[in-house]
């Protein structure tokens, strides 16, 4: 396949366009920013800074390196070592480095924006670059997928009637009576990890991204399949996301280990929790919204005021990745799963273990749904709990890959689960029948036959 | 003197020095290839089969010429197909287009070959295989490398298994941990698993791959077809073939080598592996391997390629050699057959042998290497006044058969065994070593030896080399421990992982544990006492397959009707058959190592494909003559030492100064602690006693370092037997060692002592010329030549003008101090005088005082008379004088009365500072390089 759009030059093209056409400043956050993220950063970003330069926020960009020169200085052309080195005909000193040049375009517009004063229009000169960069507009869907793509999230609409389903860069939305599609909603990250209905059932939060590029929470009206938000935008995968019950509240947990909860619908960053030390993988809120749990790859699990953000209890039981969290119904205990293969649940008093349930693979998200849990695991199978007792109501069989994600819509009680291989399954939680079974890939299915 | 040379042992370590990145053509300066005018050429391979549309062929041509040299000519020759539409040639791969045959052409030097190109099932799809494609292609890359993903706990949350020993686990890694997240079959290229090491995101390891890369292709293919695992039923890789097999030499100019590499598969498939091989170099300043696989010689020398594909390790040795100006083979005498091959090496990369040692440097090494201690004055005196032309074999012969030879080489074996008094008890320590030290005066087999180790079974007491399953505790110990002493290999790291270097698979570690798992160990109730005993039943489960394993032996492969009363016996048979591959050759490289300061193999107890010999030749012919000889150490030790090799000058000549492998010269080495305890205590002749051991024990000769714990043998190296690596011995040096041979406590009191060697000379009544020599002859082996016998006599004789100046020196401070005391005394008098002067009428006074002060002859008659009357009342006495004094005057002339004392104590007698100066002398040979030397 040779159509190798990386979103980012996708927004790029954009962005560009944008400037070039209208006679306008050009803009740092606009236009600057993307080609900096796209062709500098992995050599002077946080991992490697070459050069003693690092391009992550626009006071590195601005500052000098190991050569003593500032990488752009307003007006001087020849002082900006940055644009030198990329306007460079010498190879062995051009930047970037091994690659070639920048389109005369691109480095037209460093220069034209060094001659107007180099400015910054963001809020936050110390801001991450990828956290000011317009949101971008993602490629179009594959028309017909050539694979299907592991399905890491499904949720129910509100009234049940639709089943949406994380796609490649999309959702695709199914009716969970017969398998069919419905609608595809467009404008989404290349992966979805997570998908959290807002209580009224009005807004979808979609976690989403492109691995080791870009992570977002993007926040869609559902009746219109339009975004109306993104918010926690980061270098890496957002890993889940979850609305409080009480609606007013999004928490969003990302690949750089921050947990970050916003107001709702405004979308104000209300609180960012640095206290995990690898990506947060499961995030869940207890019944009155008043405690946020987290499950991380630093092998812990923790409980949270989701007010102050203070941290009030770590549970390093389960000695491997902690991917799914959820609160029992009483509040007081929590239950946690991962690669250790098992559901714990421990005490938020003490983090004392009390109880364990074992699987035959590693355990994914633990949905909460009234008095019932949901689990899905890499033994293929699905589980639903009893969530006051944990213990086992139905376990439903026919996957043939890992199950990684589950959702259940109580009204209608349905359970539909979403395989490694692509496969969704709609499952009847009252007698455990198999309801539906698909491929959320549109034209998968024909392009393998 | 050269300086030592500093090695420094250890495994795991290994993993990072693997070089991290790829090494490309353009890296190095490639010499043209000079053509010249070939008699024949051939290409390898003879036929090209292509059989899928992912096959290729690297090609490789040789040209043959008159004077019988041989070059690698792919780089210069032109290749052409005959039709294009069945296969293309993109330099000299070949590439298949369409079914059917066609000739490929090679041209060069104005030769021509034609070799025909079969091509098939272009029309049948081929996926890249998950194993021997995208595995293959990670560990071309480095991504699974130790220092890497490959690390147990992985790097950034990504853990590959090293070398991709585990394709069950990589799979999990590659294609469904963390949600299928690094693989991205809709947009190949937008893989995380491409992304990272091209550097287009964030990669901790940095730029790793490159889009041309072989292995670019090859991982983007396998997730572009949607990350197929492979079928159960795909043919199994059997085995690595290299081209051109070890033996290739290259003369400069030519300096460069093709490789190809083909895997031979179960089915009889054969594919061209060349890009995806894994190349390394025994030795990087010899050659260097690019990704390519094309060998580039960088020195003179022999550097074996080693080529890892999977888990195949094969290698190929090329010698590089070059004119060198002005060299010419001296033809140097023979003693035996280890110079000839030591000759021909030497001769072939054109090294000169340095001359043989001088017989008083003769003396010195072959004392040391073989009881471990420096012949006595008396000794020395002999050998040098023995004037028949073989004195230096009958001198070998004496000193094999001296109890010291048995004891000193009981040492090493000591470190080997692990003897300690903690591993194998107080008692147990004496019965053990006392077992190796009779075993070794006995000449006991080496067969015998170590089958009589490997079986023992009892009491530790009655049967001592039962402590050899003592000292190793457990299954892996055995097969860790055995493996090293016995096979040469260090085998740890196939307990967790196929050895990421070496052949040595898991499988290989958990088949030889299952001869050893069935020893049992029993503490009896006698204090110190172990029982060891064969359980009749048990086996070795490989703990990352689950399977039993069947005993395994290297080589011979599965061991079927294992079902016997005691399994290590036929491992014990097996390794002591005269065709064992390791046995022989492992002891008779350890003999060499001990005698010339280097294994031909070195580490010695390391043999791998990845460090090959630097003589193979000489190996096969030392073992060879040891299994003949029934597995005789002594004889092998014998013939070392009477080997023109073993007794050459340790001084390089122009041609050889190069050289530290191939043995042109001897090597110079710090003498172990314990040589050099000893031989501090035979040049001061003040023994060291080691707590309640016999007082005539060496240093040389203790059973175990830990009966009785000494600072210096420690700061010097002596290891404490933890482990059975040679590495445990230390030749690296340290400030500690300086400063005991500076001002250390052992040396400084050996010095002092009142009955060392040069004062028993002194009470003797020796002249310096006597005592320096003798000292000379202890501590070196050597007369003083005149130079160091005039220093020497200078420094002491510097002493007694040293005394001449001191004493003038004092003298002249007391002459100081008289004077100033008089000069006081002489204020007071005056005062006194003056005193008395008033009792005279005052008009007399001034004429009388003038009187008095007049000489006696120059006084007038009136002058005369005025001192007649009144000098008797005016005279001052010296009591007086001294009553008169102040208190501050009193207190000056006792100090000064008492420092006068002090200083004319100091005066010394002439000569009397000679003891002081023979000890700087001793202090100076002990602190000579040749005395520290083995040399």
């Amino acid at each position: 396949m040779n159509r190798t759009t990386s979103l980012l030059s996708v927004a790029l093209t954009l962005a560009v366009g944008h400037s070039a056409i209208a006679d306008e400043p050009v803009s740092f956050r606009k236009d600057l920013a993307p080609i900096l993220l796209d062709q500098c950063l992995a050599c002077h970003g946080p991992k490697k800074a070459e050069g003693g330069l690092r391009v992550d926020s626009f006071e590195r960009v601005t500052k000098e390196g190991d050569s003593g020169s500032p990488g752009f200085v307003a007006g001087d052309l020849e002082l900006s070592e940055a644009f030198r080195r990329m306007a460079s005909d010498d190879a062995d000193e051009r930047m970037p480095a091994e690659a070639d040049a920048l389109p005369a375009e691109q480095l037209g517009l460093f220069k034209r924006w060094i001659e107007e004063g180099a400015k910054f229009d963001g809020e936050d000169p110390a801001a991450d670059l990828i956290t000011i960069v317009p949101a971008p507009t993602h490629p179009e869907p594959p028309a017909a997928y050539r694979y299907a793509i592991p399905v890491a999230a499904v949720v129910f609409s509100h009234d049940g009637n639709e089943l949406i389903v994380g796609g490649y860069h999309e959702l695709t939305v199914w009716n969970p009576a017969d398998g069919t599609l419905i609608r595809r909603i467009k404008n989404v990250g290349q992966r979805t990890r997570a998908l959290s209905l807002s209580p009224d059932g009005t807004l979808l939060a979609v976690g989403c991204g492109a691995p080791g590029r870009l992570g977002e929470a993007r926040v869609f009206d559902v009746a219109k399949g339009e975004v109306v938000n993104v918010l926690g935008t980061t270098s890496d995968e957002v890993l889940d996301v979850a609305f409080s019950p009480q609606g007013d509240r999004l928490a969003v947990g990302a690949a750089d280990g921050a947990i970050r909860v916003f107001e709702m619908p405004s979308g104000k960053e209300q609180l960012s929790i640095t206290s995990h030390s690898d990506w947060v993988m499961a995030l869940a809120w207890n019944a009155d919204g008043t405690k946020l749990a987290s499950g991380s790859r630093d092998k812990t699990a923790k409980v949270f005021d989701a007010k102050t953000g203070e941290l009030l209890v770590t549970y390093s039981g389960h000695g491997e990745a902690v991917k799914g969290v959820a609160f029992h119904p009483e509040n007081n205990d929590v239950f946690s799963a991962g690669t250790d293969k098992k559901i714990h649940r421990w005490q938020i008093a003490d983090a004392k273990k009390i109880a364990d349930v074992s699987f035959g693979g590693e355990v994914f998200k633990l949905p909460l749904s009234g008095e019932y849990f949901f689990a899905s695991s890499a033994d293929k199978t699905v589980r639903q709990f009893e969530a006051k007792t944990q213990k086992q109501l139905h376990s439903f069989a026919g996957h043939q890959d890992w199950a990684l994600s589950v959702a259940y819509h109580a009204a209608t009680k349905r359970v539909a689960s979403g395989g490694f291989d692509g496969n969704v399954r709609i499952w009847n939680a009252e007698d455990g029948s198999e309801v539906a079974s698909l491929f959320a890939a549109p034209g998968y299915e024909t392009a393998a036959k | 003197m050269a300086v030592q040379e500093i090695r420094i042992g250890g495994f795991g370590i290994v993993a990072l020095a693997v070089a991290i990145g790829l090494t490309r053509a353009d890296d190095f300066k490639l010499e043209p290839v000079q053509v010249g005018e070939p008699q024949r050429i051939e290409v390898f391979p003879p036929v090209v089969n292509l059989a899928g549309i992912r096959e290729q062929m690297q090609l490789v041509v040789t040209g043959f010429y008159a004077d019988g040299s041989v070059q690698d000519l792919t780089r210069a020759a032109e290749f052409s197909s005959t039709n294009a539409e069945v296969f293309t040639l993109d330099g000299s791969v070949a590439h298949p287009k369409a079914d059917g045959s066609a000739d490929l052409k090679v041209s060069v030097g104005g030769q021509e070959s034609l070799i025909s190109v079969n091509v098939a099932n272009q029309g049948t799809p081929q996926n890249v295989s998950f194993e021997y494609g995208t595995l293959a292609a990670l560990s071309k890359q480095g991504c699974n490398a130790g220092a890497c993903h490959g690390s147990p706990s992985g790097k950034g949350g990504f853990r590959l298994s090293l070398r991709a020993f585990d394709p069950e686990l990589d799979k999990l890694t590659l294609i469904h941990e963390d949600f299928g997240r690094r693989t991205n079959s809709l947009e190949p290229a937008e893989s995380l698993l491409l992304l990272k090491p091209l550097m287009k995101v964030p990669h901790g390891g940095g730029l790793k791959m490159r889009t041309n890369d072989a292995a670019y292709e090859v991982i983007r293919d396998w997730i572009a077809e949607g990350c197929n695992l492979d079928p159960p039923e795909q043919a199994r890789c059997v085995k690595l073939q290299v081209y051109p097999p070890s033996g290739r030499l290259l003369k400069r100019p030519a300096h460069t080598q093709q490789l190809a590499v083909l895997a031979h598969y179960s089915d009889g498939s054969v594919r061209d592996v060349t890009e995806l091989a894994v190349y390394s170099s025994s030795d990087e300043a010899v050659a260097s391997i690019t990704e390519g696989g094309l060998v580039v010689g960088k020195d003179r020398g022999e550097a074996a390629v080693i080529v890892r594909y999977m888990e195949f390790i094969e290698s190929s040795f090329v010698t590089f050699i070059r004119d060198i100006e002005g060299f010419a083979w001296n033809n140097p005498p023979t003693n035996n057959y280890i110079d000839e091959a030591v000759d021909a090496k030497l001769q072939q990369l054109k090294f000169l042998p340095s001359s043989v040692c001088t017989d008083e440097e003769f003396i010195r090494r072959v004392y040391l290497d073989v009881i471990g201690i420096l012949p006595t004055v008396e000794e020395v005196q002999t050998f040098l006044a023995d004037e028949s032309s073989d004195k230096r074999a009958k001198q070998i012969d004496q000193l094999l058969e001296r109890p010291e030879f048995a004891k000193f080489w009981t040492l090493k074996w000591g470190d080997l065994l692990r003897l300690t008094s903690k591993q194998v008890g107080a008692d147990g320590v004496y019965k053990y070593h006392r077992w190796v030290e009779r075993a070794i005066a006995a000449n006991m087999p080496y067969d015998q030896f170590a089958n009589e180790l490997l079986t023992a079974r009892g009491s530790t007491h009655q049967n001592p080399p039962a402590n050899f399953y003592r000292t190793a505790t457990d299954t892996n110990d055995c097969v860790e421990t055995i493996s090293q002493v016995f096979l040469g290999a260090r085998l740890q790291c196939a307990k967790c992982h196929n050895h990421p270097f070496e052949r040595w698979t898991q499988d290989n570690y958990y088949g030889m544990a299952a001869f050893f798992n069935r020893v049992q160990r029993k503490k009896t109730p006698k204090p110190d006492e172990t029982f060891i005993w064969v359980s009749s039943e048990g086996e070795v489960t490989q703990p990352r397959t689950g399977k039993q394993m069947k005993p395994w032996l290297p080589g011979d492969g599965d061991v079927e009707n294992s079902e016997v009363d005691d399994r290590r016996g036929i491992f014990a048979e097996w390794l002591t058959r005269p065709d064992n591959p390791f046995f022989a050759k492992i002891e008779a490289n350890r003999i060499w190592s001990h005698l010339l300061g280097r294994g031909i193999v070195d580490p010695p107890d390391d043999f791998r494909d990845s460090n090959p010999p630097s003589n193979a030749a000489l190996l096969e012919s030392l073992s060879a003559d040891f299994v003949k000889s029934g597995f005789d150490r002594k004889h092998v030790i014998r013939t070392i030492l009477n080997s023109r090799t073993y007794q050459s000058s340790f001084e390089p000549n122009d041609f050889n100064k190069d050289d530290t492998k191939y043995f042109s010269h001897y090597q110079p080495r710090l003498l172990s602690a314990e040589q050099l305890l000893d031989a501090i205590c035979h040049v001061t002749a003040v023994p060291e006693k080691f707590g309640s051991l016999p007082p005539t024990t060496l240093a040389t000769q203790l059973p175990a370092p830990d009966l009785v714990k000494h600072e210096f043998l420690k700061i010097f190296g002596q290891p404490e037997r933890q482990t059975v690596c040679q590495c445990e011995r230390s030749s690296e040096s340290n400030l500690g060692m300086a400063i005991q041979f500076f001002n250390g406590p052992l040396i400084y009191n050996k010095l002092r002592d009142g009955n060392n060697r040069f004062r028993q000379l002194l009470d003797q009544q020796k002249q310096d010329q006597e005592i320096i020599t003798e000292l000379h002859l202890a501590a070196v082996n050597r007369p003083p030549t005149e130079k160091e016998l005039a220093a020497t006599m200078n420094h002491i004789s510097s002493k007694d003008e040293q005394i001449a100046q001191h004493n003038t020196e004092t003298d002249a401070k007391v002459a100081a101090m008289n004077k100033a005391i008089a000069d006081m005394r002489l204020t007071f008098e005056v005062k006194l005088f003056d005193a008395k002067l008033q009792a005279i009428p005052e008009s007399l006074r001034a004429d009388v005082k003038t009187a008095v002060a007049m000489e006696e002859g120059k006084r007038n008659e009136v002058q005369k008379y005025l001192v007649a009357k009144l000098g008797a009342s005016l005279s001052v006495s010296t009591d007086e004088v001294t009553n008169a004094l102040d208190e501050a005057a009193k207190k000056m002339v006792a100090d000064s009365t008492t420092q006068i004392a002090e200083l004319e104590k100091q005066k010394q007698a002439p000569g009397s500072r000679r003891i002081e100066a023979l000890e700087d002398v001793c202090w100076a040979l002990l602190n000579t390089n040749e005395f520290l030397f083995q040399h």
